[in-house]
């Protein structure tokens, strides 16, 4: 079988170019819109993503993180009685009101107190173990290098943190939290800073490494109460940190805006691809007619039509690919935060072909025009 | 060389075309046979209603009455699919318009349509290149309609047609883009065609130039046939023509 489609797609080039490109940008802007998205709000989970422990436990249906509340202090014993339990770490939460020493006003913040010992397990992708280790200072703290400006202090410097005076002590990247500034301290630290609550030492989570982290599903089954009337909740990081950028993502309705922009998107994308291949169609549609009355059906000249618009698709895809490499390279290196999933770019992936195979079907209805009886007039 | 027999037999077919409000019968009861291994020339003004005549017969065009019938076949009772499948299998086709995609070299031009009678690629090359042999092109077979003449491409159509090995062949205005000496060139291989092949060729023109290359001209006007005519001086022998 001649392969009329693919040799049309070279030599013809120049016109199925446009489609091409068009379904290579649309590919682009969905998944970086996505990545875009996806970045800002795994922002939301850097506590947990970033953080190298296998289960945490906390108040019982905490939708995210930054929503933690303080649990009962012997959660700890009973989570170390269990033999998969390797170690068990508090982590604090509290909001925070910083004065740096420039007058920026004051600034609101998030406090993480954690475990300042080289094993830690909070952060511990992020503050390599010698600058943990200076957390051990009373009222030493590290933010992320992003967030200098914004809260006016430089290393080595001072301000009133909830208060209480603080030192900078060093900064690490991958410590922005969303919608406002992370300042870590040690838990010591972090309890000084818990003002106005009954029991200060009281944490909002306890992180858990697992002798075996591989079972950890089955192992935060098990550490889980069940009952309605639990006191406190334990889920594996991943599922944690997965309801947390959910739940930002709904929350806020950029889940809904990156639907509404993907939809926007394809249908650009399918407009354009589509009407690339109509005139495509509509450009050799005597030829398809010559063929018709020589004997190939309507379905045999839809087939070549649709192969063509896979062609497209999966060029589109390629070059879509390199593209948003491309860009998504560019935000990294501008700090710009960006993620992806493996699921939200196979998504993308299906999109782009999709929008390639539905332009198809649309210039297959141009085929209605190849009649062989019109080659008579 | 088969003996001419009856291949094609029209039955009194209607055809009238709706333009706007006005109302055009193109055709009004006419009745037509042609015969196997000849050529026969439908010759007439712009506008009498050839190419009308020749859809109606090969399948193209439904005609508002009457009846064809095509190698035993009648041809307006088949469904969509069968009669797809009967212009697959028997029929060949010349347009004014040469129609050759322009990504395809010669030889892909006449092989494509091989590809749906389901030959196989070796098979199809065989008999492309036996076609465009016999339109005396297969010094060009590698070259793209951008590099051929229209002659050479109406030649290629012809192949294109002829590589299907078809019992009935049809040519609407064949010659009516080319120049003199490559109508002529066209016009005798489609004669030979209908000799060395004992195919029915239906060639409708109103290029009076051609009338002295068919074996049969009928005259047309205002749909209908005014005279049938043999032309026993028609083109040369076959015997003198065409050995190898
Ligand atoms: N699809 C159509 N719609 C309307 N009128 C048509 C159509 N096809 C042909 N006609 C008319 O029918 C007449 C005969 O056309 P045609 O068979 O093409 O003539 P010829 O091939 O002899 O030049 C012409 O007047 C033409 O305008
Ligand atoms: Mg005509």
């Amino acid at each position: 079988m001649i392969a009329l489609a693919r040799k049309t797609l070279i030599y013809e080039w120049r016109r199925f170019l446009p489609a091409t490109l068009a379904v290579a940008f649309s590919g682009m802007l969905l998944l970086v819109q996505l990545a875009l998205v996806l970045g800002i709000f795994e922002s939301a989970s850097t506590y947990i993503t970033r953080s190298s422990a296998d289960l945490w436990a906390g108040y019982p249906g905490t939708q995210s993180i930054d929503l933690g509340r303080p649990i009962s202090r012997d959660v700890e014993m009973r989570l170390l009685m269990d033999p998969a339990v390797a170690r068990v770490e508090p982590f604090q939460w509290v909001d925070g009101d910083w004065h740096g020493p420039v007058d920026l006003g004051s600034v609101s913040v998030f406090i993480s107190g954690i475990d300042p010992s080289p094993r830690g397990l909070a952060f511990a992708d992020v503050i390599p173990p010698a600058l943990r280790l200076l957390l051990q200072e009373p009222g030493a703290v590290i933010v992320d290098r992003a967030d200098l400006p914004k809260l006016g202090i430089g290393v080595g410097d001072r301000a009133i943190l909830n208060g209480v005076r603080v030192r900078l002590v060093g900064t690490a990247t991958g410590l922005r939290a969303l919608g406002g500034v992370n300042i870590v301290t040690s838990l010591a630290t972090a309890r000084r800073l818990n003002q106005g609550v009954d029991d200060p030492g009281q944490v909002a989570y306890y992180l858990i490494k697992l002798k075996q982290p591989a079972a950890a599903a089955a192992v935060a089954r098990r550490l889980d109460p069940q009952s309605a009337h639990r006191r406190y909740a334990v889920w594996t990081a991943q599922d944690f940190s997965a309801r947390t950028v959910r739940y930002w993502l709904f929350e806020t309705g950029a889940g809904l805006g990156v639907v509404f922009m993907s939809a926007v998107v394809f249908l650009v994308g399918a407009v354009i691809t589509s009407q690339t291949l109509m005139g495509a169609v509509a450009g050799s549609v005597t030829e398809y007619a010559t063929l018709n009355a020589l004997g190939a059906s309507y379905a045999a000249l839809s087939r070549v039509v649709m192969e063509q618009a896979t062609w497209i698709g999966t060029l589109g895809l390629l070059l879509g690919g390199v593209l948003s490499a491309l860009v998504l390279a560019v935000a990294v290196g501008q700090d710009v935060p960006v993620a992806l999933s493996p699921l939200g770019v196979l998504v993308c992936a299906g999109l782009v072909m999709a929008i390639a195979l539905v332009s198809g079907l649309m210039a297959v209805r141009t085929l209605r025009r190849a009649d062989p009886a019109r080659l008579l007039r | 060389m088969s003996a001419m027999t009856t291949a094609i037999r029209a039955d009194r077919v209607a055809k009238a075309f709706l333009s706007g409000k006005v109302r055009t019968q193109v055709l009004d009861g006419l009745s037509i046979e042609l015969m196997s291994a000849e050529l026969t020339l439908i010759s007439g003004p712009s506008g009498c209603g050839k190419s009308t005549l020749l859809a109606i017969l090969s399948g193209l065009e439904r005609p508002d009455a009457g009846r064809v019938e095509a190698l035993g076949e009648r041809v307006w009772e088949l469904d969509r699919a069968g009669l797809q499948r009967f212009r697959l299998q028997h029929l060949g086709f010349v347009f004014q318009g040469f129609n050759l995609f322009p990504a395809l070299t010669a030889l892909e031009q006449v092989m494509l349509p091989l590809g749906y009678l389901g030959l196989g690629h070796a098979a199809a090359r065989q008999r492309a290149e036996a076609a465009l042999d016999e339109v005396d092109l297969a010094h060009r077979r590698h070259l793209r309609p951008a590099e051929l003449s229209g002659g050479e491409k109406q030649r290629v159509a012809i192949a294109r047609a002829l590589a299907k090995q078809p019992q009935l062949f049809f040519a609407d205005e064949p010659t009516s883009a080319l120049d003199a000496r490559s109508g002529q060139t066209v016009i005798d291989i489609l004669h030979r065609i209908a000799r060395s092949h004992g195919a029915t060729v239906l060639c409708v023109s109103h290029d009076p130039r051609l009338v002295t290359h068919a074996d049969r001209v009928l005259r047309m006007e205002d749909g209908r046939i005014l005279s049938d005519q043999r032309n026993p001086a028609a083109g040369p022998p076959l015997a003198e023509e065409s050995s190898p």
